[in-house]
């Protein structure tokens, strides 16, 4: 492990901390969104399809794919809390706040994984139209 | 853990001098108008604030005293209406969110270290807006023009039809004007609590309600503008004829029910938020440890802050949305609950394993917890969607949300006022007084609203000005009216406290509770520039640590005094790296001719005179353009080249 | 690689500080355009809500789907307008004040112009709906004339800037805070006029 990484390095480690805290979060935003929105808008439209594609499967795809990006979220965040799983260095303040991120992050994206599989699984009961 | 005297100063006497100097405003008429100062603003935020609750509840007094008793004559059914519905939007938004935006105000730089907020004047034009909105809307009230829909306003209810009169639009434009002080506010939470937190205090040395207040701060700016849309759009429709929310010409009345979900929903997180943030700042001080679990309390407060936003559909289970999208919304609302538990079973594992110390704020964090618990319990009920359709529109819902607001948000507000009375005007309130009021409040709490749970569920409908004489109706609809004046001599008791302590109160001590936070390590009340020798955090409690108390004393460096000017210190987002000395701007007239020029634009637009609307945004730009305007500085300073 | 990788996942690549230094007017401005775009972002919502509540053909009966040409060049005047500014404020960050002045205003009469084009293509609309024919022409004012709003208050800024750094005194290598501002401001301003552009001219057309 190098002490000191480029900034090329710090910057990609800077963003991978914010995807391990928040990822989960912004995934089931966008999966909230884009489930209710493709499903309300095409049922009103009165139609099953949209361009081609089967609704149940669009809407599936607004599924799964937030819900991989939530488990990536969920590694990302595993790995910061464990490597800021160290015998703190004196004064050192940015491995005791990744810690507290890396902490609210796993239980974040544990959670946010939860709900996007909880709607995964109403897909496979429910029809997608009936009201 | 120590209650020690008078902290040992790191500055020299001549540099208090300085700062005193620099800081300090003499008593005039001059100065109370122009003040930034976020302790006097944060004061006045509490006042102003408790003065619309008092109104607010003289309203339900009223409402409680003409449902006493069957078919009763005191208010006629327009005078009801709009008692009611400023009923609610004024404990909505005319007391929750600004009373705990006042301790926001107050307190966050306080606990961070610093010595004002971010924006000082944009501070005090948010207070000045803040007082002008409430105003606007409480002087429709004696004209018969106040509105009169209810506090959530649907449409198509609310459109000029239905409702003529200035009443809907004193309520769009009261709001929006509000808005912008809200808004506001919130940013300067952020910043403030993002930028000006002392050195040494990175995140995870942040107090619970310093997080509260920002997560609260977040929900604002992201839940705001759904309302102010549909407050603007229903004004366009009543005043300009457009058609939003006309089926007739498009236009559909569920884009209301969505918007103000959407904002309506976090809302109840915006009112409660802080309030548990205050739970979580009292309860160390009483029982004698950290709150249990900080990482998880913070991890509660950032999921609910955001899992917030994805429940609103569930005011809206009753209007035909395909069954799939509902079910995306029920997992959300399940699982929030998981992190509401986790904070209730946090604080309980604090009062457990810590040594408790019964005092009065301790006493209502307690009422606060019982109450809010059976709050819940009920909202659960509301889950079986069988249930809910039986009692929708009855008392029982009435019941159900003053659970969760009274005990939500009231009770951990008057625990603040009496934990941080000592701090806000330097003396002690009288203990067997203030316990008192708690048992009244907690008792004529639970006697005025535990009966609408029964007289809701046997058929009574809320928002009714009279009843008929029913069986089960009558007897309890009168326990109900008993109790609301036993609350409102509690609360009666709660002002006299106030009162009796700053007339009469013994002086406090710089920390009378113990407590664990950097505003206890200060003067009470706290000197204009807050600490004479700004902090260096070591720990999570500051006041309870040995070298962070040291840094403001013995341990004192001159570069953390910063006497020469107004000056704070920026430090960095995350970690509360020193990064540079700022200059804080000093009082100022702009905010409230900003704030002036703003209750004149929205007035106008209430009696629909546009030339003098005009002028006043006219107005309203030239005092921005003038409170920006650069000074002017020797080239040098800046650094110019060509 | 595996090297890179292995530097961006250790402890002090991941504890990196980020964002960092920033001032509080910085994050005042972003936090202000953070609700603002909230505010677009409902404004936007309720456009398509209606109109896919509304049936199959949008806009109604009696109002032509909107033409292009016009909007168009409207875009290709505004969202030019972003690089003057951004060119100004690297100016002003070592201290060159033509720049600034240049670059401010070359975006301000790029603004300008696009507000001229708005009200020609209002005083065109205006003769075949207006705001109370029906929701879509409610809608159509509504969203336009509040982005034209934006655009006016943005350009009141640009002026302002332009009429300080006239004066001399006000900004400078070590002063330009208020530059970088208002620049993010304009930006936001141009950005949203992609997602109207989308939403109400190329939308009703897919």
């Amino acid at each position: 492990m190098s002490a000191h990484p480029g900034p090329r390095a710090r910057l990609a480690g800077g963003l991978l901390f914010w995807y391990a805290v928040l990822g989960g979060a912004v995934a089931w935003a966008v999966h909230l969104l884009a489930g209710w929105g493709v499903d309300e808008l095409t049922c009103a439209s009165g139609s099953d399809h949209i361009g081609g594609v089967p609704l149940r499967a669009a809407v599936g795809a607004a599924v799964a794919l937030p819900a991989l990006a939530t488990v990536g979220a969920l590694l990302a965040a595993v790995l910061l809390w464990r490597r800021t799983h160290l015998p703190s260095e004196g004064e050192d303040r940015s491995v005791g706040r990744g810690r507290l991120l890396a902490v609210v992050g796993v239980w974040s994206n544990l959670l946010f994984l939860t709900i996007i599989v909880l709607g995964g699984v109403a897909l496979l009961v429910l029809p997608p139209c009936q009201r | 853990m120590s209650t020690t005297a008078a902290p040992v100063p790191g500055a020299s006497r001549e540099q208090l001098d300085r700062l005193e100097e620099h800081w300090g405003e003499r008593p005039s008429l001059r100065a109370w108008l122009t003040t930034v100062d976020h302790k006097k603003i944060g004061r006045r935020y509490l006042v102003t604030a408790g003065l619309f609750f008092a109104l607010a509840g003289l309203s339900a007094l009223a409402m409680r005293t003409q449902l006493a008793r069957p078919e009763a004559g005191l208010l006629s059914p327009q005078e009801y209406n709009q008692l009611f519905t400023m009923h609610g939007t004024a404990m909505i938004f005319l007391f929750a969110t600004p009373m705990l935006f006042g301790f926001g105000n107050f307190l966050v730089p306080l606990l961070i270290g610093a010595r004002d907020m971010a924006f000082p004047k944009l501070n005090a034009l948010g207070y000045w807006i803040f007082l002008f909105a409430g105003l606007f809307m409480w002087a429709s009230l004696p004209f018969g023009a106040a509105p009169n829909a209810g506090w959530f306003a649907y449409v198509p209810l609310t459109g000029q039809q239905q409702t003529p009169g200035l009443h809907m639009d004193v309520y769009s434009l009261g709001l929006l004007f509000l808005g912008i002080a809200t808004a506001a506010g919130s940013i300067n939470f952020i910043v403030t609590a993002l930028k000006l937190r002392a050195p040494g205090m990175s995140l995870n040395r942040v107090p619970l309600f310093v997080w509260a207040i920002v997560a609260t701060g977040f929900m604002v700016i992201f839940a705001l503008p759904a309302l102010n849309l549909d407050n603007a759009m229903l004004f366009l429709d009543r005043r300009f004829g457009t058609h939003f929310f006309d089926p007739e010409a498009g236009g559909n009345v569920l884009l209301w029910q969505h918007l103000f979900w959407i904002f309506g929903h976090p809302d109840v997180y915006i009112i409660v938020m802080p309030a548990l943030g205050i739970v979580s700042a009292v309860l160390p001080a009483f029982t004698r440890r950290g709150v249990v679990g900080y990482v998880l309390v913070v991890f509660a407060i950032v999921a609910i802050s955001i899992i917030s936003f994805g429940v609103w559909v569930h005011h809206m289970f009753a209007t035909g949305l395909p069954r799939l999208s509902y079910s995306f919304f029920s997992a959300a609302s399940t699982i929030i609950t998981i992190p509401s538990g986790i904070q209730i079973f946090a604080w309980l594992a604090t009062m457990l394993l810590g040594r408790l110390v019964v005092r009065v704020p301790l006493l209502f964090v307690i009422g606060f917890i019982v109450t809010f618990v059976l709050g819940g319990f009920t909202g659960t009920m509301f889950a079986l969607t069988v249930f809910d359709q039986q009692v929708t529109d009855s008392y029982f819902v009435v019941a159900h949300f003053h659970y969760v607001l009274v005990g939500g948000a009231v009770f951990p507000i008057l625990a603040a006022v009496y934990y941080w009375l000592p701090k806000i005007t330097g003396r002690m309130y009288h203990e067997g007084l203030g316990r008192w009021a708690f048992w009244l409040v907690f008792a004529g709490m639970h006697v005025t609203f535990f009966p609408m749970h029964l007289y809701g569920l046997f058929g009574m409908p809320r928002r009714v000005y009279t009843y008929p004489s029913e069986p089960g109706w009558d007897a309890w609809n009168l326990v109900s009216t008993v109790g609301s004046y036993l609350l409102a001599v509690g609360l009666l008791l709660v002002l006299a406290g106030v009162v009796h302590a700053i007339r009469r109160g013994r002086p406090a001590p710089p920390d009378p509770w113990g407590g664990d936070t950097l505003e206890w390590s200060t003067d009470s009340p706290p000197k204009p520039y807050n600490f004479a020798v700004l902090p260096q955090v070591h720990s999570l409690h500051p006041t309870w640590d040995e070298s962070s108390r040291e840094s403001m004393g013995a341990g004192a460096e001159a570069d953390r005094v910063l006497a020469d000017g107004r000056r704070t210190l920026l430090t960095s987002e995350l970690d509360g790296r020193r990064e540079r000395v700022v200059e804080m701007p000093a009082s100022s007239w702009q905010p409230l001719l900003l704030a002036l020029a703003m209750l004149l634009f929205f007035t106008a637009m209430l009696f629909a005179w546009y030339p003098v609307a005009a002028v006043a945004a006219v107005a309203v730009a030239g005092t921005v353009a003038t409170w920006l305007w650069p000074p002017r500085r020797p080239e040098r300073e800046l650094g110019v080249s060509a | 690689m595996s090297g890179g990788v292995r530097a961006a996942t250790g402890t002090a690549a991941l504890t990196t500080e980020l964002p960092v230094g920033r001032s509080t007017g910085w994050w005042g401005m972003v936090m202000f355009v953070v609700t603002e775009a909230t505010l677009f972002a409902c404004l936007l919502g309720s456009y398509f809500y209606l109109r896919f509540q509304f049936g199959a053909q949008w806009p109604p009966p009696g109002i032509a789907p909107p033409t292009l040409l016009k909007p168009l060049v409207m875009t290709a005047v505004l969202l030019p307008s972003s690089l003057p500014v951004i060119w100004a404020e690297h100016g002003i960050r070592r201290g060159q004040r033509w720049r600034l002045r240049t670059g401010l205003a070359a975006t301000f009469l790029l603004g300008a112009t696009f507000l001229a084009l708005q009200a020609n293509e209002y005083a065109e609309k205006l003769r075949e709906f207006t705001l109370t024919t029906n929701a879509y022409g409610s809608l159509f004012y509504v969203i336009t004339g509040f982005h034209g709003l934006h655009v006016l208050v943005g350009l009141t800024m640009i002026g302002w800037l332009l009429a300080a750094s006239l004066r001399g005194g006000s900004f400078g290598a070590h002063r330009h805070d208020r530059v970088r501002n208002a620049a993010i401001y304009w930006h936001f301003v141009d950005l949203v006029w992609v997602a109207i552009l989308f939403t109400i001219y190329l939308s009703p057309r897919l």
